[in-house]
């Protein structure tokens, strides 16, 4: 019994070695056929960071309008959301099953730098392109990527930016920092750290807030004891407006600053009561009641083709880290092919629709390095600060 | 079923002809499979095993020895991450990495088990639930280990550097033999645990524990143990885990993940290994792959779209994924309290004692 | 050293998580079921507030009557539709039909109100702050916190003591076949028990609500931290919990001012530390078990 089975373990086994070294993997399907390209994006639908959910909708919108103008060069754009739940595990999943099984020719947008990272190789071994992924991690550029296009401006540029104009134009000597323990809180605190050092200046606090922290009473009080004048915030939008109202709660008023995550106004007017009158934020693209011609003829169509949902910040980003890839299947023409695609997107130079001039060579990949800066005013109004400012303490410009 | 002579007939592998001859057969259906499914379904059953490996280790401590662990994700964390860290700091070759970062692993089951000695029921829970999170938060806070910001896992080499032997794994397809191979050795390993004076003392003390101390089973040797060997099978399926996904953060091991895996267990069957390893493929299959595009699905996607714009958010569909665990949960514990396995074997004696 | 401060902010995010730690106790101490869904069941509830408030524009009191009518309704389905037709389930049974309810109420929340924060605030207004020793300011939503909670407590003390329900209810925990045989109606204890419990729990759900957003998973942080000062305080007595859950809020804001760093572990430190030194939790007799 023991021989008979010993027998059968190395049997099977041989054959296995026999079976690795001969086969390899099927191809998977083209991402596009005489009548449609494909063209996907994860996100998270579902589970705790679902209000980011709404940038793969807005993405939805632009390439519902351009369906209905008659599609690219006569090809219909097929579009897939799949549900991330902002865990990496599962992004690699829906990329793999959206490669393999249904064949997509690009990605656009992607929230979570996390996801993001996980599928980055996989994408770029399978010369999938890759457009204006919705988090700003410096991973995705630096080496360069040839399919990887991004469009959002880095978070430590922001920060420098904003740091800058609290020092010089609010004469604030005092500054604070409350950063969210992740990649995107650090990467502002980095940007901070930095500017101020060149003004051989320091924070008086720096304090990280957990994710999901829901009592910030302490913190607060840390900040209020510091004496900051000024507060710098890189975290959620839910952390951000427990801070606002414990701050109340404390009496202690500071001038607060935050990034474009926070700069959806209407939202954070309403979900903060009304205090969010008064902060400054970073943003990255049009306030959602320009009268931008393309802005105007966005929020018809989204009245017209998704009236349930707001007309928000994110929703609005999705076209805008869309945009550059229609822009670059229009210039590739109808001999559609990955190559051409790349080679379009390569020279697209100060390319700026809803959002920041946009500029892309083959060795820089990093589409833009600058954000407005704009104040929320009464009624969740938006007071333009400052326009397009870059980060003149870039280091990733000079390679 | 059958009656066992002797303790021999009863710890043997293969119980008769029968079982040995369909045991050959999934065998060589497992073996090929990969060879005639398109890729993706590959990367799944990936991600099914290394739950199996898991499910059986957590089985064997919630099954069989009666305790309740919430923290289960922290030993797949640290096994994942041990494995990496061996890996890229001190180039050891990735046998001798994952069995250390297993053993570490288990280590850290073991002094979660001390408390277990004095603890029951919901204050276990929440101890152990305690236990998982906080080692979620050390290990995001060392900045050595990557940070908040995760780690990339290295190319999977099988070889030993040191003398020059490199055979790299690369594509899912080659991951997925190796993965095969361990689960079944792991999967046996369980089995024979369970089958001899270790696997008895556990189930002694599962039944009642203060008897077992009676009769002369070392409560503190034997719930630690069982501790112990569960974090051992979570840390090699973290392991392998790291590999299948390439790329991990902190928060990949929140506390969400430890519920699925107690699901995994109670909704498979407690005790068994076949339990386990239905709950496991069941759990994963609906959550990565079956409930992920409700809307697509032929008349029951239009139905729920039109009923989610009737009375619900559309863009909330998603979460029906949610509710349906949820409800399934519930409905295998008020219907049939054995799990996925108590249906196998009502089926089994059903067809066995048919026509009656 | 802004001790006044901290003990403020303590006490009363502490009296919070007391509360819903006490409506956690109340299932246990009934029903010998840990309810891990209790924190949905309040969201839930805050959920349904909201929508009168929102969509309906009833006045407060009104949008608040009929929620505590809701949760009461939600707890008894939850009982009867989850946990009567379960046959003698064990106590891993139990836990997992509740973390089962948690998750179909998550994702029934999520379905209709969709995923974005949403606003919710008691007719209190927050900016309003007294400071009636210097250092310490106290504002409104702290006051409200203090009263409500003193309130529950005095209401529960005088029903579990003297009231026929109330011991009857510590009768059907003590045993529960002897309470059958007195002629106590056990089912319809359990399922007042959950009713009653829902209720707290929303109570504690929307202050919760009012100080951050209100969003699906809103609760699932808090839930957790009452859950553990409940754990700290010894699941069978009510005084004990709200004690433990002051400490837990304590210790979370001091440790939160001076090492910032370590906040969100060291509340499970300690619950590990003291469970390994008294068993049954701080305040409780240690429990009896049969062989």
């Amino acid at each position: 019994m023991m021989f008979k089975k010993k027998m059968l373990v190395s049997v099977i086994a041989v054959w296995a070695v026999l079976c690795i070294a001969q086969v390899a993997p099927a191809a998977p399907p083209a991402g596009f056929d005489d009548n449609e390209i494909r063209i996907g994006q994860w996100g998270p639908q579902t589970g705790p960071a679902a209000p980011w959910g709404s940038v793969a909708r807005g993405s939805k919108l632009l390439f519902d309008i351009v369906n209905e103008e008659g599609g690219i060069n006569g090809r219909k754009i097929k579009y897939f959301i799949r549900d991330d739940m902002y865990n990496p595990a599962q992004t690699v999943g829906v990329v793999k099953e959206l490669v393999e099984r249904q064949g997509v020719f690009a990605f656009v947008g992607g929230v979570g730098a996390a996801c993001g990272m996980a599928v980055k190789d996989y994408l770029a071994a399978n010369k999938i392109p890759w457009v204006g992924p919705s988090a700003a991690d410096q991973d995705f550029v630096q080496p360069i990527n040839p399919y990887l296009f991004a469009v959002y401006p880095l978070y430590r540029d922001e920060a420098n930016v904003l740091a800058k104009y609290v020092v010089e134009k609010l004469n604030m000597k005092k500054i604070g920092m409350l950063y969210q323990n992740d990649a995107y809180g650090k990467d502002g605190l980095e940007g901070v750290k930095e500017r101020l050092v060149a003004y051989k200046m320091s924070l008086v606090a720096e304090i990280p807030v957990e994710p999901t922290e829901k009592d910030l009473a302490s913190q607060i009080l840390r900040l209020k004891n510091s004496g900051a004048e000024a507060v710098l915030m890189f975290v959620n939008p839910t952390a951000a407006v427990i801070a606002l109202k414990t701050a109340a709660n404390v009496g202690f008023k500071p001038q607060w600053v935050s990034s474009n995550t926070l700069s959806d106004y209407p939202l954070m007017f309403k979900i903060s009561g009304g205090l969010w009158e008064g902060v400054i934020t970073g943003a990255f693209g049009e306030i959602p009641d320009s009268t931008h011609p393309l802005m105007v003829k966005y929020r018809e169509a989204a009245k017209r083709l998704n009236p349930q949902e707001r007309w928000g910040t994110f929703y609005s980003a999705g076209i805008l880290f869309a945009d550059p890839l229609v822009e670059a299947l229009k210039k590739a023409g109808r001999n559609l092919s990955t190559e051409a695609v790349m080679k379009a997107l390569n020279s697209i130079k100060d390319y700026q629709t809803i959002g920041p001039k946009i500029n892309w060579t083959e060795k820089q990949h990093q589409g833009t390095d600058s954000v407005m800066i704009q104040k929320c005013g009464p009624n969740a109004s938006y007071i333009q600060l400052q326009g397009w400012t870059t980060n003149d303490l870039a280091t990733w410009k000079k390679k | 079923m059958d009656m066992k002579r002797d303790y021999y007939e009863d710890i043997q592998l293969f119980q008769s002809g029968v079982v040995l001859f369909w045991t050959v057969v999934l065998l060589l259906v497992l073996f090929t499979l990969p060879l005639v499914v398109p890729n993706y379904y590959v990367y799944l059953f990936n991600i099914i095993m290394v739950h199996i490996i898991l499910a059986v280790g957590l089985n064997i401590l919630v099954g069989s020895t009666g305790q309740i662990s919430l923290g289960h994700a922290g030993f797949f964390a640290i096994g994942a991450y041990g494995t990496v860290l061996m890996m890229t700091l001190f180039q050891l070759p990735f046998v001798l990495a994952i069995l250390i970062a297993a053993f570490i692993a288990a280590f850290f089951g073991f002094i979660l088990g001390l408390p277990a000695l004095r603890l029951e029921g919901p204050y276990l829970a929440i101890v152990s639930l305690g236990f998982g999170l906080t080692i979620m938060h050390i290990i995001g806070g060392v900045d050595a280990f990557g940070g908040r910001m995760g780690i990339k896992t290295p190319p999977l080499d099988l070889g030993i550097k040191q003398l020059g032997i490199s055979w790299i794994l690369t594509t899912d397809f080659h991951k997925y033999y190796l993965i095969l191979i361990m689960t079944i050795i792991m999967v046996v390993g369980a089995r024979n645990i369970l089958k001899t004076r270790v696997g008895r003392s556990f189930v002694a003390i599962r039944d009642s524990d203060i008897a077992a101390e009676v009769i002369g089973v070392n409560l503190t040797i034997y719930k630690t143990l069982a501790f112990a060997v569960s974090a051992f099978y979570a840390g090699i399926a973290g392991g392998l885990f790291g590999f299948v996904l390439g790329f991990f953060d902190p928060f990949t091991f929140n506390m969400i993940l430890s519920i699925i895996f107690l699901v995994m267990v109670v909704v498979g069957g407690l005790g068994t290994i076949l339990g386990g390893i239905m709950g496991a493929m069941l759990i994963t299959y609906l959550q990565y792959d079956l409930l992920k595009n409700i809307a697509e699905v032929p008349y029951f996607g239009a139905l729920m779209v039109a009923v989610s714009k009737q009375w619900f958010t559309l863009v909330g569909l998603e979460n029906f994924s949610s509710m349906a665990i949820g409800l399934i949960m519930i409905g295998i514990i008020i219907f049939e309290p054995l799990g996925m396995f108590g249906l196998w074997i009502r089926m089994k004696k059903y067809w066995m004692t048919w026509p009656f | 050293m802004p001790v006044g401060q901290l003990l403020v902010e303590g006490l009363a995010i502490g009296a919070c998580y007391g509360l819903f730690a006490t409506a956690v106790v109340i299932i246990y101490k009934t029903s010998e079921v840990v309810n891990f869904a209790q924190g949905e069941m309040a969201m839930f509830s805050s959920f349904v507030a909201f929508h009168i408030l929102s969509v309906y524009q009833y006045p407060f009191w009104l949008a608040f009557v009929i929620t505590m009518l809701f949760s009461i309704l939600l707890g008894v389905l939850i009982e009867f539709l989850f946990l009567r037709p379960a046959k003698h389930p064990s106590i891993l049974g139990m836990i997992v039909i509740t973390l089962g309810a948690e998750m179909f109420l998550m994702g029934l929340a999520s379905w209709k109100w969709g995923a974005e924060q949403k606003f919710f605030s008691l007719p209190l207004n927050p900016s309003v702050t007294y400071e009636p020793v210097k250092g310490m300011i106290i504002n409104n939503w702290a006051i409200a916190v203090f009263t409500v909670t003193a309130c529950i407590m005095l209401f529960l003390y005088i029903f579990f003591k003297y009231t026929k329900l109330g011991v009857a209810m510590r009768a059907t925990q003590q045993n529960k076949h002897a309470a059958k045989i007195m002629g106590i109606r056990t089912e319809r204890v359990f399922s007042f028990a959950w009713g009653f419990s829902s209720l707290i729990g929303a109570v504690a759900g929307m202050f919760f609500a009012s100080r951050a957003t209100l969003d699906p998973a809103f609760m699932m942080e808090p839930f957790l931290r009452a859950f553990a000062a409940a754990v700290l305080g010894g699941l069978m007595s009510i005084p004990g919990v709200i004690i433990g859950g002051a400490l837990m809020g304590l210790i979370e804001n001091f440790f939160g001012y001076y090492w910032p760093h370590w906040k969100p572990i060291i509340a499970f430190i300690v619950i590990i530390l003291v469970l390994c030194l008294r068993p049954s939790g701080l305040f409780a007799k240690h429990y009896v078990k049969k062989v």
